[in-house]
């Protein structure tokens, strides 16, 4: 079922003063694969997320998108490749409307993009239940509707690779679980999938392989079940007691 | 075809009903024969109520849609103005010496502009520090012509004359014919009016959409693959341009330009004009830019000295009131009404 390596780091350090957000992060996701990145808050996961889309530049350390160096590549140049990120707080335009918010994305990418991401696209619109022509403003819609839109507006750039922050913070339990159904069937058609999530019951639901970051280093990685069963991970979610 | 209706007649400016563009038709109509129904001398002063839209324009493109806020369009208008007097001034008894004078002056925009913005985008200023730095160039810019007196500071011919300014600057001209009183107006008119039609379509396209999406929210707008940097100053690029049109009109007009043109007053102007209308709409700007230039104009002309206080008192009014301009909340007012009643 795993395909080729599509992104890689290789020993990523960060710090912001004395605070070390990443030490010697070195991942590899392959084509096709849905991953979820969990650990406790402040462990770097949005970091790790900020490095891979060039939010922030590594001190030091290689990321590697479609067998490419993009360790120095602007952010924009990495989505024309193909990657694509939602924000741990939503960020949709809220002050304008939904048909607005999805017209914005759809220009050279679509175009660059492979049909597949199209159909993805028209796929999850559908799924996501989101009326593209909707005058309304963004900011009208319920919250998982506006977590919902977010994607859509990535998923319309067309991206390979999503990486999603928290994707289902603040859903109820049925709209966390279409969720994770919606990005199983995308991931069903080829669209490689990490996503951060705190969500126990959604990394369970979706995981193929779950990473487990703790204060800026991999801690462990494994199958969902693996990691459930580890007592080390136990003990950093809960504490030292 | 139906692409370009489109693009005039999309959303994201005001005014897209059948009754909207019966309206603004007759509005058109009626600047048409003007010679109808007023003077001259009138025509020569409504010129003069026209031919700040275009900078305008530029800044409510600029500020309202794309979120950089510029106190230096003024700049730009005098670049254009100053460079047309040399060339034209030079070339005078050349019948098409104002058209390259023209061209010679949007093209300095253009230079000066890029120059600038690459500088300030590129390095990714934050939003905040740009108003700053465009007025600092203005008021640079205003110093620097303001000790150009004396007979070393002339450009072949023509004299750039310090606080005085530059005088006798040459008409609009094509061929042989020179656009003053009437014919100067029906060229403003045209001018604005071809301004105006082109930033519609320009805000009502892909481009507009992402100047929206820069507005909003400027990484995300990145990372959904938009080279931000580039979008900005294409955009800070072409509202340069159009404040150059402006100074262009202006000197044309009045045959005159002073560094007082681009001092701190006169850059503050354009931002009461935009900010009083409603900045993300440009039929709300044109319009206001009109009536407060008109407004302006009438106090100067009475001997009024206190226009710039008015001016000032009616931004704060319409900051503390009408946060989106006063133009854009009417508007919106009777949009919500008409929804409403459907």
């Amino acid at each position: 079922m795993n395909g080729q390596l599509v992104l890689r780091t290789e020993g990523l350090e960060k710090r912001f003063g004395g605070i070390v957000a990443a030490s010697g992060v070195s991942i590899a996701v392959r084509e096709r694969e849905l991953r979820c990145i969990i650990g406790p808050n402040g462990a770097g996961k949005s970091t790790l997320f900020s490095l891979l889309c060039g939010i922030y530049r590594p001190d030091s350390g290689r990321i590697v998108f479609k067998d490419r160096d993009v360790t120095s590549l602007p952010a924009f140049r990495r989505v024309q490749m193909g990657l694509g990120l939602t924000f741990q707080t939503n960020r949709a335009f809220h002050a304008l409307s939904v048909r607005q918010n999805l017209a914005i994305p759809s220009r050279l990418q679509v175009a660059a993009s492979s049909q597949a991401a199209v159909d993805r696209y028209q796929y999850a619109l559908k799924l996501f239940d989101l009326d593209p022509a909707s005058e309304a403003p963004a900011r009208q819609l319920p919250h998982h509707k506006l977590q919902w839109l977010e994607i859509l507006m990535v998923l319309a750039a067309g991206p390979d690779v999503l990486l999603l922050d928290e994707p289902t913070a603040g859903m109820s339990p049925d709209e966390t679980l279409q969720t994770a159904r919606v990005l199983q069937s995308l991931n069903g058609q080829g669209l490689t999938i990490v996503v951060v999530e705190h969500d126990i019951s959604f990394v369970r639901e979706v995981a193929q392989v779950v990473t487990v970051l703790h204060q800026g280093r991999i801690f462990v990685e494994g199958s969902v079940g693996e990691i459930t069963a580890n007592a080390d991970v136990r003990q950093i979610y809960l504490g030292r007691a | 075809m139906s692409r370009l209706i489109a693009l005039i007649n999309g959303d994201e400016d005001l005014g897209r009903s059948v009754w909207f563009w019966l309206a603004a038709a007759l509005v058109v109509l009626g600047f048409a024969l003007l010679p109808l129904w007023e003077s001259e001398f009138g025509a020569y002063n409504i010129s003069f109520y026209l031919l700040n839209i275009p900078l305008a324009l530029g800044l409510c493109m600029l500020w309202g849609y794309c979120g950089v806020l510029s106190f230096g369009q003024v700049a730009y208008f005098g670049v254009a103005a100053y460079v047309y007097g040399i060339i034209a001034g030079n070339m005078i008894g050349n019948n098409w010496g104002p058209i390259v004078a023209s061209l010679g002056g949007l093209l300095a925009c253009a230079v000066v502009g890029t120059v600038f913005g690459y500088f300030v985008f590129y390095a990714r200023v934050q939003a905040w520090i740009v108003p700053i730095l465009t007025l600092v160039f203005t008021l640079l810019l205003e110093t620097f012509l303001g000790q150009t007196a004396g007979y070393q500071w002339r450009v072949g011919i023509v004299q750039l004359g310090g606080y005085n300014g530059m005088t006798a600057i040459p008409p609009f001209q094509i061929g042989s014919h020179m656009f003053m009183g009437y014919s100067f107006f029906y060229y403003a008119l045209i001018v604005v009016l071809a301004c105006y039609l082109g930033c519609r379509m320009l805000v009502n396209s892909q481009r507009g959409k992402t100047m929206l999406a820069i507005r909003e929210d400027d990484l995300r707008a990145e990372l959904l693959g938009y080279d931000i940097r580039r979008h900005q100053l294409v955009v800070f690029v072409l509202a340069a341009m159009l404040a150059g049109v402006s100074g262009l009109l202006y000197v044309q007009w009045g045959n005159y330009i002073t560094p007082t043109q681009v001092g701190l007053l006169q850059a503050a102007l354009p931002v009461v004009w935009v900010a009083v209308g409603g900045r993300e709409r440009l039929l709300a700007v044109l319009i206001s830019t009109f009536a407060l230039n008109w407004f302006n104009y009438k106090l100067a002309t009475q001997g009024n000295q206190y226009a710039p206080v008015y001016m000032g008192a009616l931004l704060v009014i319409v900051m503390l009131f009408f946060p989106r301009g006063i133009i854009v909340t009417v508007a919106e007012f009777f949009r919500g009404r008409r929804w409403k009643a459907t």
